[in-house]
């Protein structure tokens, strides 16, 4: 369990705080992010996520539980559609945990297993949008207007926040 | 790959899957309604929607102090070009104000209140835009408390960008025009013709590439140009009339040769939108 460390009121914090910065710098500068026809779709709190999945160590934060609640916010809030979101955050939690255990991370596999990351997110996605009739792009389309825009505009932001956010865990861990 | 897939793991698997398709549906059902959401989305939205006002002001500040430097370098110009419009506004606003009333005396004497062009505007501003490329959606700080109803249009700039989608008691969802799905775009829009004749239709959708909205199922005779004029007709629904829409850019026949399709302009640029205004239609129709 979480034991009783800063870390306990640093870790929700900072989920909401990326989970929120998301919508708003996709407000506050939409000109460089919705460019037609490409979406750069900001996903800081799955960088939040998976970041703590790196840094949590021997501490256990109930991630899934966590991913779920992130993700049904972001269902409830940010697109108005349950149950794609909900799901996808504690897959993707469970897969980078699973890829953890598989080899060693430092900030460059850290930075592949983020790309998978990313890449399951829009695509699971995509296709949940697809089955409800919200898109009708084509999967080319789709990798070439979202995923390769967004890849980039969140691996960026992985290798900018990746070492103040091991900081921080470390400050918040002590 | 067999420990992987084991029996209670796929049970857990296909009831997620289960799960996931149903609240789907359900939502999407909810959405197309013209009720308002459940009451638990609802409050849950009003109180991630407080919070977050709060962690975008500075955010905002920040912005607005990028923007504001930016501007302060196109000042000379951009005054010299608004002196010369400043003008030819001032003539159009006392014109504006002699035709409203007239308007208003011919109204009294049909004993007419209020008529469709009628409507009560709310300003709000955008505090969040959904994260995702499927849904071109953004946030707005004002709610059913402030008379917001579903599928009232959003005007920015000079024309609609959008309307609502989902009301809350304290923030909304803004479809935008450049949204593609299904459910959107249905604007109810008339075009008039530079020979003073008017053409009916419906929006049908966005062309992504070219930055245009879609007009289909045109099927009038009447000769339209580029750049007539196309505005909401108040046909149906909560729409006022005569909100501006854009300009048509080109016209040509659909797929199957039967009936036009035009491309239209949009008046305002969609991506771009920091303050919006809600349009509360006055005139109320029993649909």
């Amino acid at each position: 369990m979480l034991r009783v460390t800063k870390l306990r009121y640093g870790f929700p914090i900072g989920l909401l705080l990326f989970f929120y910065l998301d919508g708003i710098l996709g407000a506050a500068f939409p000109r460089q992010l919705f460019s037609a026809p490409y979406a750069m779709s900001s996903y800081l709190v799955v960088l939040w996520l998976v970041l703590s999945v790196f840094f949590e160590d021997e501490l256990q934060i109930p991630l899934t539980v966590w991913a779920a609640i992130a993700g049904g916010l972001f269902d409830v809030y940010y697109t108005g559609i349950w149950g794609i979101f909900v799901f996808i955050f504690p897959i993707v939690v469970g897969l980078t945990r699973a890829c953890y255990k598989a080899f060693p991370i430092n900030f460059l596999s850290g930075l592949l297993v983020y790309f998978i990351d990313i890449t399951v997110v829009c695509t699971l996605s995509y296709f949940g949008n697809l089955v409800v009739h919200m898109t009708t792009a084509s999967f080319a389309t789709m990798m070439v207007d979202s995923l390769a825009p967004t890849l980039a505009y969140n691996l960026a932001a992985y290798v900018i926040l990746y070492f103040p956010v091991q900081w921080l865990f470390n400050r918040l861990r002590n | 790959m067999h420990k992987f897939f084991s029996n209670r793991r796929l049970v857990i698997i296909i009831i997620c899957l289960i799960v996931s398709f149903g609240l789907m549906s359900v939502s999407v059902a909810i959405r197309n309604k013209r009720s308002t959401p459940p009451m638990v989305q609802q409050f849950g939205n009003d109180v991630v929607g407080l919070v977050n006002r709060v962690v975008a002001w500075p955010v905002s500040g920040l912005n607005g102090s990028v923007t504001g430097f930016s501007d302060l370098m196109n000042t000379y110009q951009e005054n010299q070009r608004l002196k010369g419009q400043v003008q030819e506004l001032a003539q159009t606003k006392v014109h504006d104000q002699a035709v409203n009333r007239e308007n208003q005396k011919l109204k009294q004497e049909l004993k007419l209140n209020q008529s469709l062009t009628n409507y009560t505007p709310v300003t709000a501003n955008v505090i969040a835009r959904t994260p995702s490329a499927w849904q071109n959606q953004v946030i707005i700080d004002k709610g059913s408390s402030a008379g917001v109803k579903k599928n009232m249009p959003v005007l920015s700039g000079s024309g609609v960008v959008g309307r609502v989608a989902e009301v809350n008691r304290t923030n909304s969802k803004v479809e935008l025009l450049s949204n593609s799905s299904e459910s959107a775009n249905r604007f109810a829009v008339t075009i008039t013709t530079k020979s003073g004749k008017t053409v009916n239709g419906i929006l049908s959708g966005y062309n992504h590439n070219k930055n245009l909205i879609e007009m289909g199922n045109v099927t009038s005779k009447a000769k339209i140009e580029k750049g007539d004029k196309v505005a909401t007709s108040g046909l149906g629904g909560v729409m006022p009339a005569g909100l501006f829409v854009g300009t048509v850019a080109t016209t040509g026949t659909d797929n199957y040769g039967l009936a036009a399709k035009i491309s239209i302009k949009p008046a305002t640029n969609l991506s771009e939108l920091s303050v919006v205004t809600v349009a509360v239609r006055q005139a109320q129709t029993t649909n």
